[in-house]
C-alpha cells in the first residue's frame, strides 16, 4: 500500500472502521464456535470469547492509532530519506532546484499578472452580468476599442430590452485648482446611469441626477475617497462645498467609498451630457447591466437586429461595422490580452525544457543508482516502494523549486512591471501575490515533480539484479541513454520554437524602428498644454495665448525655432473629416484626413520637408485670405498632374462662399500620425490663426527644436507661467522619447520573449552538454580501446561531436515544424515580417547549431583525455 | 528498514506472530491465535485482541501482507501472509532473541 493509499486511509477513517469491526467479529464468532464445538453453552461460549478477548474498544482504538501512526511514520521516512539522498548529492540537489525555481518562477510571474489582469473580477457589483456594447467600423483607428457614437447610444438606451441599464463615459485629464497647488486629474465623465448601472454607492452624499447632465445645469462632481483624503484632509463636510475644475466652479455632491476608481484611475466623476452638440458624435465606450436571465448571446441578437433599424443620415453607409456585446472587462484589457496570453504560452516552453532537464538530471543520477535499486529489489523491495521513494525525492525538487520560483517570481513580477513601458498594463495595483498565485505555483511544483519524476523512476527501478550482475558491474547503455537523447532533442526543438517567435519580434521591432515618421524627432521639445473652455472660450483669446507663448518660447535661448500644432503626431489624437474640391467632383466614400491646424513655424520645428509651394507665414492671420496646405498623398491622389497649386478646398461640408475656401500654397511630405505603424494618412493644414472653432485651438502643442531638448524643460515651464500662471502643464516630453513610446509594446513583448528564450537556451545548452558529458563517461572504457587501437584524437573528437549534431539536427528539424506551426499566433504581433520568415528561422537554426556544438565541446576535449590503459583498468 | 523502539513484550510477540506465518502461510487472526497457544502449550496466553493493533502495525511497516477471503465456513475474513522484509525482520528479531537468552542464560548460571 502506498503512502497516498494510507492518507487516503486516513480520510476514509470510518470505512476503515467498518473492516475493522468486521475483522474483531470473525475473530469472537470463531471462538464462540470452538466453544459451542467443545460443548459449551451459549451463553457460557459467549462469555469465554469476551473474556479471552479483553477489551475491544481498546483493540479497536489501539489498532487505528497503529495505522495512523505508520502511515506518518512511513511518510516521515520517506521524506528523510529523500532528503538525504538530496543532501548527499548538493550539485545535482542545487541544479535541479535551479532549473525548476526558474521555470516556475517565470511562470508564477507571468500568471501573478495574469491574475491581476484577466482573473480578478472588477471591483464593482455582479461585474460578470456588465457587459460592452459596441458598433463601429471593423477596420481603422477605433478597431480593438469597443464603443459607440453618441447618436446610436441614444437610439440604443431608447430600444433596448434585453439592458436593464445602460451607460456611456470619457475619460479626461482636468485640472483641479484651489485645493493647494493646481494639479491635473484623471477623470470620468459619467452618465446618471452610470453608478447604478455599475451599483456602487456613494460613502457620502449622493451621485448623479438626470437632470444635472444637461447643459446649463449647475456645475456638480463626485469625488474619490482618496482624492477627499489627499486634498480636502477629508473634511466631513465636503457635500455642498465649491471645487474648480477647468477652471469651472462645481459643488462637491458625493464621496465614493475607498477602491472605487472605476474607470481607469479616476479619482473624480463629472456628469456627460450625451449628444449635445447635434454637429458632433463621440464615441465613447457604452455599457449596460443585462437584465436577470438574460444571456450575452440573447443581448448580441438584440444589438444586431438594433443596428439594422438605426436612423442614418442621408449618403451614410455602414458596410463593414460590426455589432458587438462583449465583457467589460475586454475594455480594460482588450490590448494587453493577447500579449499576455502570448507570454504565459512562452514560460510555459520555459518550464517544459526545465523539467526536461531535471528528468535528464534524474536519469543520470537514477543510473548511477542502479546497483543500490537492484539490491533492494533483490532483498524484497516492492518496485511500487521503489517508485514512490524516487518519486517522493523528485516531489521535494520541485516543492523546492515551486518555494525558490515565488520567490523569484516576486522579483520576477516587479521587474516585468517596470521593463513594462507606462500605461500599457491595467490594474496594476491589483497585481499581487494571492492565495490563487501561491496555489498557482506549490499545483505547477507538484505537477512537474510527477512529470519529470516518473519516467526516471519507472526506468531506474525496472533493473533486476540477475541482468545487473550478469553484466559484472559494467556500465549498461542504451536504454536510458535513448530515453535521454529523446528529452535533449525536444529540449532543442522546443528552444528553436521559442528562440524563433523571439527572432520574428525582433525582427519586426527593428523594422518599425526603421520607419521613418516623416518629421526629424531628434532635438524637439515639445509641451502640451489643454485650455479650459471656461477661461479661453473665444478663439481671439486663445489665439492670443498662443501667439504670447511662442513668442517668448522663440526667445528662450538656445531655442533655433518655436512652433505649434494641435494635434501632435504620434500623440494618440485623432481628430478626422472631409474635404471638398472647388467645382471637384465628391470625395471617394470613406475618404477622410486629418486636418491639423499649425502655427508658421510648425514645418521647420518638425523637419517635414516643404515639396512645393510656401509654408504659412505671419502674413497669414486671421484676417489674410485663407490658405491650406496639403500633404503628399492628397496632392498625388487629386492632382496626380502637379497642379495642386492654387486650388481651392474647403473642409466644411457646407461652406458659405467665399470666407470657408482655402487657397492650396504648398504641398508638404507625408507624415504619420497616428502609429509608426499604420500608413501615414492624408492631411490638409491650416495656419491655426485663421481656425474659427475654440474646440480646434483649445488643445495645443508646442514644440521647440534646440540642440539640447532635456536641458530646456525648466525654462519652457518657465515661459508658459509668464504668459498665465494658473495653466498647468498637461505633458512635456522629448520628442525621440514620444516616438519611442509608440514602439513601446512591441519593445516589450520582444524584451520579454528574447529574456525567456534565453532561459530555454541556456537550459537547452546544459540538457546537451549534460547527455554528452554522461555519454562520455560511461563509453570511457569504449574510446580506450578505440585509441589502444589506434584511434586518434580528433576521430574521438569528431565521434562525440557527431552525436551531438546528430542530436541538434533532429531537434531543430522537429522544433521548424513546430514553429511554423506555432508562430502563427505570432502574426498579429509583427509588422511587415511574415511568421515563417525564412532568414530569421535559418539565423535561429544556425545558433542552436552553434550552442549545441559548443556544449558538445567540453565533452569532446575530456574524451580525448582518456588515457587508454586506465580506461581498460577502469573497471 | 525502520525498526520500531519495541518493548522486549511487544517484539516477543512480533516475533511469535512472524514465526508462525513464515511456518504456516497464509492465516487470519483467529487462526495465528489458536496456533501460538497451541505450540506453546498453553502458556503463552495473550489477551486476544491485543493481536490485532500488532497485526495491523506490522502490515503498514510491510512485514505483512494482508487480504480480505472467505474463511473455512465461507465467512469473509481478513489473512495474513509474512513478507521478504518480514522475514529479514524474523531473522533480525530471532537473533536478538537468542542472543538475549544466551546472556540471561549465563547470568543465572554464573550468580
Amino acid at each position: 500500500m502506498s503512502w497516498f493509499n494510507r492518507l487516503s486511509n486516513l480520510l476514509y477513517r470510518e470505512d476503515l472502521g467498518r473492516e475493522l469491526d468486521e475483522e474483531l467479529q470473525f475473530h469472537i464468532d470463531a471462538r464462540v464456535r470452538d466453544n459451542l464445538n467443545a460443548g459449551m453453552t451459549e451463553e457460557a461460549a459467549r462469555r469465554d470469547a469476551r473474556r479471552r478477548f479483553g477489551n475491544w474498544t481498546l483493540a479497536e482504538e489501539k489498532t487505528h492509532e497503529m495505522n495512523i501512526i505508520v502511515t506518518i511514520q512511513t511518510v516521515g521516512q520517506d521524506l528523510r530519506y529523500a532528503l538525504r539522498s538530496l543532501r548527499k548529492s548538493p550539485g545535482f540537489t542545487a541544479l535541479a532546484v535551479l532549473a525548476m525555481a526558474l521555470g516556475i518562477g517565470a511562470n508564477t510571474a507571468v500568471f501573478t499578472v495574469v491574475n491581476g489582469v484577466l482573473l480578478r473580477p472588477l471591483p464593482l457589483v455582479q461585474p460578470e452580468r456588465l457587459f460592452l456594447i459596441s458598433y463601429q467600423p471593423r477596420l481603422g483607428p477605433l478597431a480593438g476599442k469597443p464603443s459607440l457614437s453618441d447618436h446610436d447610444y441614444l437610439e440604443f438606451q431608447r430600444r433596448t430590452h434585453a439592458f436593464e441599464r445602460v451607460t456611456t463615459f470619457g475619460q479626461d485629464q482636468v485640472t483641479l485648482t484651489g485645493a493647494g497647488d493646481a494639479v491635473r486629474l484623471p477623470a470620468a465623465l459619467v452618465t446618471s446611469s452610470f453608478f447604478p448601472a455599475v451599483r456602487v454607492s456613494p460613502a457620502m452624499g449622493r451621485t448623479f441626477a438626470s437632470q444635472e447632465e444637461q447643459p446649463g445645469a449647475p456645475g456638480v462632481a463626485v469625488l474619490s475617497q482618496e482624492l477627499w483624503r489627499s486634498r480636502f484632509a477629508a473634511d466631513p463636510n465636503i457635500l455642498g462645498k465649491a471645487i474648480s475644475v477647468n477652471g469651472i466652479k462645481r459643488s462637491v455632491i458625493g464621496v465614493m467609498p475607498a477602491g472605487f476608481a472605476f474607470p481607469g484611475d479616476a479619482q473624480l466623476w463629472l456628469p456627460l451630457a450625451v449628444g449635445a452638440d447635434p454637429l458632433l458624435s463621440a464615441y465613447r465606450p457604452a455599457f449596460g447591466r443585462l437584465r436577470p436571465s438574460v444571456t450575452q448571446r440573447q443581448a448580441q441578437a438584440e444589438l444586431e437586429t438594433l443596428v439594422s433599424h438605426l436612423p442614418l443620415a442621408p449618403g451614410e453607409h455602414r458596410n463593414g461595422w460590426a455589432a458587438e456585446v462583449l465583457r467589460l472587462q475586454d475594455l480594460l484589457v482588450g490590448g494587453i490580452r493577447k500579449s499576455l496570453l502570448l507570454f504565459m504560452g512562452a514560460v510555459a516552453f520555459v518550464l517544459l525544457i526545465a523539467c526536461a532537464n531535471v528528468a535528464n538530471l534524474l536519469l543520470v543520477k537514477a543510473s548511477l543508482r542502479r546497483q543500490e535499486m537492484a539490491v533492494r529489489t533483490a532483498l524484497g523491495a516492492p518496485r511500487s516502494r521503489l517508485i514512490r521513494q524516487l518519486l517522493t525525492e523528485s516531489a521535494m525538487l520541485s516543492l523546492g523549486g515551486a518555494i525558490a520560483g515565488l520567490l523569484l517570481a516576486i522579483f520576477g513580477v516587479r521587474a516585468l512591471l517596470a521593463l513594462a513601458p507606462a500605461g500599457i498594463i491595467p490594474r496594476v495595483a491589483e497585481i499581487h501575490l494571492d492565495a490563487r498565485v501561491i496555489g498557482f505555483a506549490l499545483g505547477l511544483g507538484a505537477v512537474t515533480g510527477i512529470l519529470f519524476g516518473l519516467l526516471p523512476a519507472v526506468q531506474a527501478t525496472g533493473w533486476e539484479l540477475r541482468t545487473f550482475l550478469s553484466q559484472a558491474g559494467r556500465a549498461v547503455t542504451g536504454r536510458s541513454e535513448g530515453l535521454r537523447s529523446l528529452l535533449v532533442v525536444s529540449e532543442i526543438a522546443l528552444t528553436l520554437v521559442l528562440l524563433t517567435g523571439a527572432g520574428l519580434l525582433l525582427k519586426s521591432f527593428l523594422r518599425m524602428r526603421a520607419v521613418d515618421p516623416g518629421f526629424r524627432a531628434e532635438n524637439v521639445l515639445t509641451m502640451t498644454v489643454d485650455l479650459p473652455e471656461s477661461l479661453y472660450n473665444t478663439t481671439v483669446s486663445i489665439q492670443a495665448f498662443h501667439a504670447r507663448t511662442l513668442e517668448k518660447l522663440s526667445n528662450l535661448p538656445g531655442v533655433l525655432a518655436a512652433g505649434a500644432v494641435n494635434w501632435l503626431p504620434l500623440n494618440g489624437a485623432l481628430m478626422w473629416g472631409h474635404f471638398h474640391i472647388y467645382g471637384g467632383p465628391p470625395m471617394p466614400p470613406g475618404y477622410m484626413l486629418d486636418k491639423p491646424a499649425v502655427s508658421p513655424e510648425h514645418f521647420r520645428v518638425m523637419g517635414i520637408p516643404l515639396l512645393s509651394g510656401r509654408a504659412f507665414s505671419d502674413q497669414d492671420s486671421s484676417t489674410a485670405p485663407r490658405v491650406a496646405i496639403i500633404s503628399r498623398s492628397v496632392a498625388r491622389t487629386f492632382w496626380p498632374g502637379g497642379d495642386a497649386l492654387g486650388q481651392r478646398i474647403t473642409l466644411e461640408d457646407h461652406p458659405k462662399p467665399p470666407v470657408d475656401w482655402l487657397t492650396i500654397i504648398g504641398v508638404v511630405d507625408d507624415v504619420r500620425q497616428q502609429s509608426l505603424t499604420k500608413k501615414a494618412h492624408p492631411a490638409i493644414y491650416q495656419p491655426y490663426a485663421q481656425v474659427k472653432r475654440p474646440f480646434f485651438l483649445n488643445h495645443m502643442t508646442f514644440a521647440v527644436r534646440t540642440a539640447r531638448p532635456a536641458s530646456l524643460v525648466t525654462a519652457m515651464r518657465g515661459a508658459l507661467r509668464e504668459v498665465d500662471r494658473n495653466q498647468p502643464v498637461q505633458s512635456i516630453t522629448v520628442m525621440t522619447d514620444l516616438v519611442a513610446t509608440t514602439t513601446a509594446e512591441s519593445q516589450f513583448q520582444t524584451r520579454l520573449i528574447a529574456i525567456f528564450s534565453m532561459l530555454a537556451l541556456l537550459l537547452a545548452a546544459i540538457g546537451v552538454y549534460g547527455v554528452l558529458a554522461c555519454a562520455v563517461a560511461e563509453r570511457t572504457r569504449e574510446i580506450g580501446i578505440r585509441m589502444a587501437l589506434g584511434a586518434e584524437k580528433s576521430d574521438i573528437t569528431r565521434m562525440v561531436l557527431r552525436r551531438s549534431l546528430l542530436l541538434v539536427t533532429v531537434g531543430v528539424s522537429l522544433g521548424v515544424v513546430g514553429a511554423l506551426a506555432v508562430t502563427r499566433v505570432l502574426a498579429r504581433f509583427l509588422f511587415e515580417v511574415k511568421p515563417t520568415d525564412l532568414p530569421t528561422f535559418l539565423v535561429v537554426a544556425a545558433l542552436l547549431v552553434a550552442v549545441a556544438l559548443l556544449s558538445g565541446w567540453l565533452p569532446a576535449r575530456r574524451a580525448t583525455r582518456v588515457d587508454p590503459l586506465i580506461a581498460l583498468r577502469w573497471e | 528498514m525502520r525498526k520500531h523502539t519495541n518493548d522486549r513484550l511487544q517484539g516477543t510477540l512480533d516475533m511469535l506472530v512472524l514465526k508462525v506465518l513464515a511456518s504456516q502461510g497464509r492465516m487470519h487472526g483467529y487462526a495465528i491465535t489458536l496456533r501460538i497457544e497451541q505450540i506453546s502449550a498453553s502458556v503463552l496466553r495473550l489477551e486476544e485482541g491485543s493481536l490485532y493493533p500488532a497485526l495491523h502495525r506490522m502490515t503498514q511497516s510491510g512485514w505483512l501482507r494482508a487480504e480480505w477471503g472467505a474463511s473455512e465456513n465461507n465467512r469473509r475474513a481478513r489473512y495474513y501472509s509474512i513478507t521478504p522484509s518480514g522475514r529479514k525482520q524474523l531473522a533480525e528479531e530471532e537473533q536478538n532473541w537468542a542472543q538475549l537468552t544466551e546472556a540471561v542464560t549465563r547470568v543465572l548460571r554464573f550468580v
